[in-house]
């Protein structure tokens, strides 16, 4: 018989999980064009003279993006469950209220005026981005707020309709664009890991990490809030207050990863399908659990975007589409009588 | 008397120009089960939302339990007001023990999750429903009348003084009606609970109820015991139909007849009007 999720579950649950992150982190950093030895590795840094090269490859290249890559996959994920079950809809996903296409004209408003600076480290597409995916989901919101208290339709609406004319101001910018401007562009938007340097690794991981510890600790006020808004607030929960901070959290948690990596599609959706239809919809359970299956889910994509045209490199937004697809497929026919929404 | 839910001088309209309930004052007693019946449009689900601040009025004031419902808390108006909506479906799969949880959430421990006690309450609000034979089957595979007996535990399980219900029986049959009204019964009987249920069912609310707000459309509102408040120039006013009126026991009961009812055009025959 199913029983109830206990703390005690969880923990074995979430402990088993980031082993298994672990075991995948470690063996994609074995994989790549060049081969490094772990033993080289170990020797550390090297001279400034004879900088030792393994060392070099592993530890501010390929580790930094692997981090990157989990980090990436993790807040997709958790955005997805969020946007999920606040706009119950299941084929919601972190892109659903115009944070891509915010992003993606940010993006290419800084590539066409040439901004030659960078924010730690960072190239003005990844700042654009940012506060383009933030400012979009702010206006969505407010839209979303004229039509009603919180009418899940109106939000729906409003986020369908500022996707679709920003999409077209960024057709128009691309337009007018140079060529080699277009093409920087375009492959922003299929979603790239880049080797950033540690200091944005580092406040990424702690946006990201804290966010979804934040939302774990909402879990229970999500589940209710998946019978809809009035029944949540009859049984108790805030539901402005919880409504808030998921949106806000699921916003910007995306927005640092869209910024970090471009548009990285699929991920958001099919990963909190794929830990729903397995574990069940508890969102104590379902956050930890997609966050990191959509960190190996990512890792594993970039890794294969590394090495399966080596030495030139796949977007992994490509790699996610292709991979993701069929493995949604295969789990949705396996699990279908498990779900509701389906029949 | 003073009541547990006092509404006074309450009037709302979702537009400014028309209001829908008009100026209605009326107190429910402690431990009492009332039915609010009356035609399609009266603003019967509109009044439930408004005595669980789902609404808020336009003017006048609603009081539960001696304090000002606008004054309390979502979590303090939880413990003195639960409610069950009409066909709730949730959008994933939650098992019916995981549902009838929820009404502990904000109960919850800073770890997020349920206690002990917050076990032991649901698992009573279960065995009283008669539906912990299947707690660990996901809500979807229920019947209508099991998923509503569910919702009736949940809201149970909320431990409130009041119990608000929007037509708990209308997707149900015969048995299942009668059934949902019993384990009504006993919450308010046993739990000392007050129960006020939204229905279109009059003669069931007769067989249950003790007290009935007649909700019209245009014609105002009566409330009272069952008996006092139905009569068939009453029915007639508030629904504009006209009802057949008569008694196996203690109860009367009445069934409408409409133009073209087989025993209608028996009955004008029979007095000559066709």
């Amino acid at each position: 018989m199913e029983q109830l999720l206990t703390s005690k579950k969880l923990i074995a649950k979430v402990a088993l999980a980031l082993a298994v992150l672990a075991a995948v982190v470690f063996v994609c950093s074995r994989i790549g064009t060049e081969d490094v030895s772990l033993k080289a590795v170990l020797a550390g840094p090297g001279t400034q003279a004879a900088p030792n090269p393994d060392y070099e490859i592993f530890i501010r290249i390929r580790l930094p993006r692997i981090i990157l890559a989990g980090l990436v996959g993790a807040a997709l994920a958790c955005a997805g469950v969020v946007f999920q079950v606040l706009l119950r809809n299941p084929l919601a996903d972190p892109y659903i209220l115009g944070i891509s296409s915010g992003a993606g004209l940010g993006a290419i408003i800084a590539v066409i005026s040439g901004f030659n600076w960078t924010l730690w480290g960072r190239s003005p597409i990844a700042v654009f981005a940012f506060g383009g995916a933030l400012g979009t989901v702010w206006l969505v919101w407010f839209i979303g707020r004229l039509t009603g208290k919180f009418h899940v339709t109106g939000l729906l609406l409003a986020g369908v309709v500022v996707n679709a004319f920003f999409s077209a101001l960024m057709m128009f910018l691309t337009s007018i664009a140079k060529s080699d401007q277009v093409y920087s562009t375009i492959f922003w938007l299929m979603g790239n890991m880049k080797e950033g340097d540690f200091l944005v690794l580092w406040i990424a991981a702690g946006c990201i990490i804290g966010g979804i510890v934040a939302l774990f600790y909402i879990g229970p006020q999500l589940n209710a809030l998946s019978f809809g808004a009035d029944d949540a607030g009859s049984m108790g929960v805030d539901v402005v207050r919880t409504r808030t901070i998921a949106f806000g959290i699921a916003a910007g948690i995306t927005a640092v990863a869209v910024s970090l990596s471009g548009l990285i599609g699929f991920v958001g959706l099919v990963v909190p399908h794929g830990v729903r239809l397995v574990f069940g919809p508890d969102h104590r359970q379902l956050l930890p659990l997609s966050g990191i299956t959509g960190a190996i889910f990512l890792v594993i994509a970039d890794t294969l975007a590394r090495i399966v045209v080596a030495p030139a490199q796949l977007p992994v937004g490509v790699v996610t589409a292709i991979v993701g697809g069929p493995f949604f497929l295969i789990l949705l026919v396996k699990y279908s009588r498990k779900v509701s929404w389906l029949k | 008397m003073s009541g547990i839910i006092e509404v006074d001088n309450l009037t709302f309209g979702y537009t400014s120009e028309t209001a829908i309930l008009k100026d209605m004052s009326f107190n429910v007693r402690p431990g009492t089960f009332v039915a609010i019946a009356g035609p399609n449009g009266a603003g019967k689900s509109t009044l439930l939302n408004l005595m669980c601040r789902a609404l808020m009025p336009n003017s006048g004031t609603i009081r539960i339990d001696a304090a000002a419902i606008e004054s309390y808390s979502t979590k303090a108006l939880a413990a003195k007001v639960a409610v069950v909506r009409q066909e709730l479906a949730p959008i994933f799969g939650f098992s019916v023990m995981e549902t009838v949880l929820m009404a502990r959430t904000p109960y919850y421990g800073s770890t997020g999750f349920e206690g002990r006690a917050d076990r032991e309450i649901a698992n009573d609000a279960l065995e009283a429903t008669d539906t912990a034979r299947f707690a660990y089957r996901p809500l979807t595979s229920l019947s209508s009348g099991e998923r509503q007996r569910v919702f009736i535990a949940r809201a149970l399980a909320q431990n409130s003084l009041i119990m608000l219900l929007d037509e708990p029986t209308n997707i149900l049959d015969l048995k299942h009606q009668v059934g949902i009204y019993d384990l009504l019964k006993t919450a308010q009987v046993e739990k000392g609970k007050t129960i006020v249920a939204v229905t279109h069912d009059i003669n069931l609310a007769i067989q249950y109820c003790d007290e009935i707000l007649l909700l019209g459309a245009e014609s105002g509102y009566h409330i009272g015991k069952t008996k006092a408040v139905l009569s068939p120039e009453k029915i007639k006013e508030v629904f504009d139909v006209d009802v057949f009126a008569g008694g196996i026991g203690q109860e009367e009961f009445f069934i409408p007849l409409g133009k073209f009812a087989k025993d209608s055009i028996k009955m004008n025959k029979e007095s000559g009007n066709i």
